[in-house]
């Protein structure tokens, strides 16, 4: 596999390419921006995120689990008499409730985006080895497409056409 | 939609100031917003760094004191138990909530202004909470059991008490300060990538190649970091609100005259958001002008910060009055007697000082003239910091020296350890945020430059002629 870089002028041109490929039928294609380019979800055909469903689900885990751990050591495991309050006092429980609720959803989204979502950290990648493409957190907006290595210098080609700025070819070492 | 070419624009009169000036390309933005980090530190900066590395000192050494000899170094004894360190520790957590509320808040409304100051709310945020957060700990006493307050099976087999206000202040400030932690880093990731990318020496590429994890502007990574930062911002926002109203209770669910009153929790999130936009002020003044962001914090930034500085105010002012009324209304003789010795006891002149910073002076931020005026600005937004600072001691000192037994009553004077502990944690913040101005990119770079956008977008659609395009 190869991947073939190419660097458009303004973010129309950008996300017209990206459709273009698309309708060509090819995969592995992604766009590098400084910031999120309005419109790339769509010119990518990418699905809706699972973030907000993954935050729930701990969230709702957070709170069920410091629920659970008041409602253990208060009222199961050392049910203790403090001002005649019941030992199972569901009105001074939700404030952990809540808090851990919170906290297992942020700590859900922050990792989940790291490491499932980004697969991060990785600070070897394709894109990295055109020395250009530093620009795509700069004033740079970049088109990746991951092809075979037989069909590079044709994508490369179309990506010129759709008029790219400049266009890369990186390909991958064969492991020996 | 202005197809109509004889139909002009009306400006409006709110969005007069812009929140940007002119439109730099990408590239000039990234180059001056990259400037602190990028250029050598210079004279300035290291005087400065030198004056708080004593401060930082003075912390540690009071510090150093109060583990090793006790609590009793400190000013602190029955019945005011709870003094500097406490007040400390709400003045310092309150200030961190305007942070939050920047960055959090003003988000879900879509609030252009926010996005060259949110960086550096949260920054303050989180130095704020790491201060606030030594002062419980240290007031344990025996600090280095403070892992005690954490639900583990413990060989002693016992468990905290739920049903204490106390416990709930150990998850409140702990969630906060991580969350907090993790928002800011989440927005800061496609910066660092940013200053990775525009570095010139190999060590800093390395080292920001390192904190940005390796992030390569993917698209599909920005729709799934948009949705989580939005989650983030969706989750922080009751968040702040838990936190503040759970350091009420601290007080509230008390029975001392002065803490047992039931509009402590909306009182004091006000308040905490009223000293948070006076420190941002405090802070973002004097930084705009020595690093050169002028033109992306603007006076529109000011005016608007000072605006919620009066509101805030305003609420805090409606709590104090409140607090009188019920104190007349109830009936009790002691809460009465609580209140009018903030008056004509020994601290009057703290209840004073309260009263004139916190509702005297930012009666001055209606004039717009004053809200113009960066000097002005500043000078109202130290009385606040000092005003609530003084708000803290008055509740929580004031109402502990004098409660209901006259035979209990004592006079609390702070130490020399009390006034370092505070002025030490105010340098260790100081130091700590100077770094932060020097190492991290402070305004968010990838917001800014979607915000430009958004305008030129804005612009267009307004169909303002070039000359006036820079105009919002």
């Amino acid at each position: 596999m190869s991947t073939v870089l190419g660097e458009f002028a303004d973010d129309r041109a950008l996300l017209a390419a990206a459709r273009a490929l698309r309708a060509d039928g090819r995969k592995g294609l992604d766009l590098h921006t400084p910031y999120p380019i309005h419109g790339a979800e769509e010119a990518l055909g990418l699905p809706r995120s699972t973030v907000p469903k993954l935050a729930l689900a701990a969230g709702l885990t957070g709170a069920v689990t410091g629920y659970g751990l008041q409602w253990f050591v208060n009222a199961y495991d050392w049910a203790y008499n403090v001002g005649n309050r019941p030992p199972h006092s569901p009105p001074a429980f939700i404030p952990v409730t809540f808090e851990l609720g919170v906290l297992f959803a942020a700590l859900g989204i922050f990792f989940g985006l790291l490491f499932a979502y980004f697969r991060f950290p990785r600070v070897h990648h394709p894109v990295f080895e055109v020395d250009a493409f530093r620009s795509a957190t700069i004033d740079g907006l970049w088109l990746s497409a991951d092809v075979p290595a037989a069909e590079a210098a044709a994508v490369a080609e179309s990506l010129r056409k759709l008029g790219a700025r400049q266009v890369s070819v990186v390909a991958e070492e064969v492991a020996p | 939609m202005s197809t109509a070419p004889d139909k002009l624009p009306v400006p409006d009169p709110l969005e007069s100031t812009p929140v940007l000036v002119g439109r730099p390309d990408d590239r000039a933005l990234t180059e001056s917003l990259l400037r602190p980090i990028s250029t050598p530190p210079g004279k300035g900066w290291k005087a400065m760094m030198g004056v708080l590395a004593l401060g930082v000192g003075l912390w540690l050494v009071c510090l150093y004191k109060v583990m090793f000899e006790g609590i009793g170094v400190w000013g602190n004894n029955i019945p005011v138990g709870w003094a500097y360190d406490i007040t400390n520790f709400v003045w310092w957590i309150g200030i961190g909530h305007a942070g939050t509320l920047i960055s959090a808040i003003l988000l879900l409304f879509q609030q252009k202004w926010r996005t060259s100051i949110n960086r550096f709310a949260e920054a303050m945020t989180l130095f704020a909470v790491a201060m606030a957060g030594m002062y419980p700990i240290i007031h344990l006493g025996r600090p280095w059991l403070f892992w005690w307050l954490i639900p583990y099976p413990s060989t002693t087999q016992m468990w905290p008490n739920f049903k204490s206000a106390l416990p709930w202040d150990v998850f409140a400030i702990s969630t906060y300060a991580t969350v907090s932690l993790l928002f800011w880093y989440l927005g800061l990731i496609p910066d660092l990538a940013t200053a990775r990318d525009a570095a010139t020496s190999r060590v800093k590429r390395i080292v920001y190649g390192v904190f940005s994890f390796g992030w390569r502007g993917s698209a599909r990574h920005w729709q799934h970091w948009r949705i989580g930062y939005l989650l983030l911002a969706g989750l922080s926002t009751p968040l702040v609100l838990s936190v503040h109203t759970i350091v009420s209770f601290d007080f509230a669910i008390g029975n001392l005259p002065g803490w047992h009153t039931t509009i402590f929790p909306p009182y004091f999130v006000a308040g905490a958001i009223f000293s948070g936009f006076a420190m941002v002020l405090t802070l973002m003044i004097p930084a705009r002008k020595v690093f050169g962001f002028e033109h992306v914090v603007t006076q529109r930034h000011l005016d608007n910060m000072a605006k919620v500085t009066l509101a805030t105010g305003l609420m805090v002012s409606y709590g104090y009055a409140m607090e009188w009324f019920i104190a007349w209304y109830s009936g009790s003789e002691f809460e009465w007697f609580a209140f009018a010795n903030r008056v004509t006891g020994p601290y009057q002149l703290v209840y004073a000082m309260q009263i004139f910073c916190n509702v005297v002076a930012p009666q001055a931020l209606w004039f717009p003239k004053v809200r113009n005026n960066v000097l002005a600005l500043f000078v109202i937004a130290v009385l606040v910091n000092f005003g609530m600072w003084a708000e803290r001691f008055v509740i929580i000192a004031i109402s502990l020296h004098r409660d209901f037994i006259p035979s209990s009553w004592s006079m609390y004077a702070p130490t020399w350890v009390d006034w370092g502990t505070l002025f030490g944690s105010m340098a260790t913040f100081g130091f700590l945020f100077m770094l932060f101005l020097k190492f991290v990119p402070a305004i968010p770079i990838s917001e800014v430059k979607e915000l430009r956008r958004e305008l030129e977008h804005e612009d267009h659609h307004h169909a303002r002629p070039a000359a006036q395009g820079g105009h919002r």
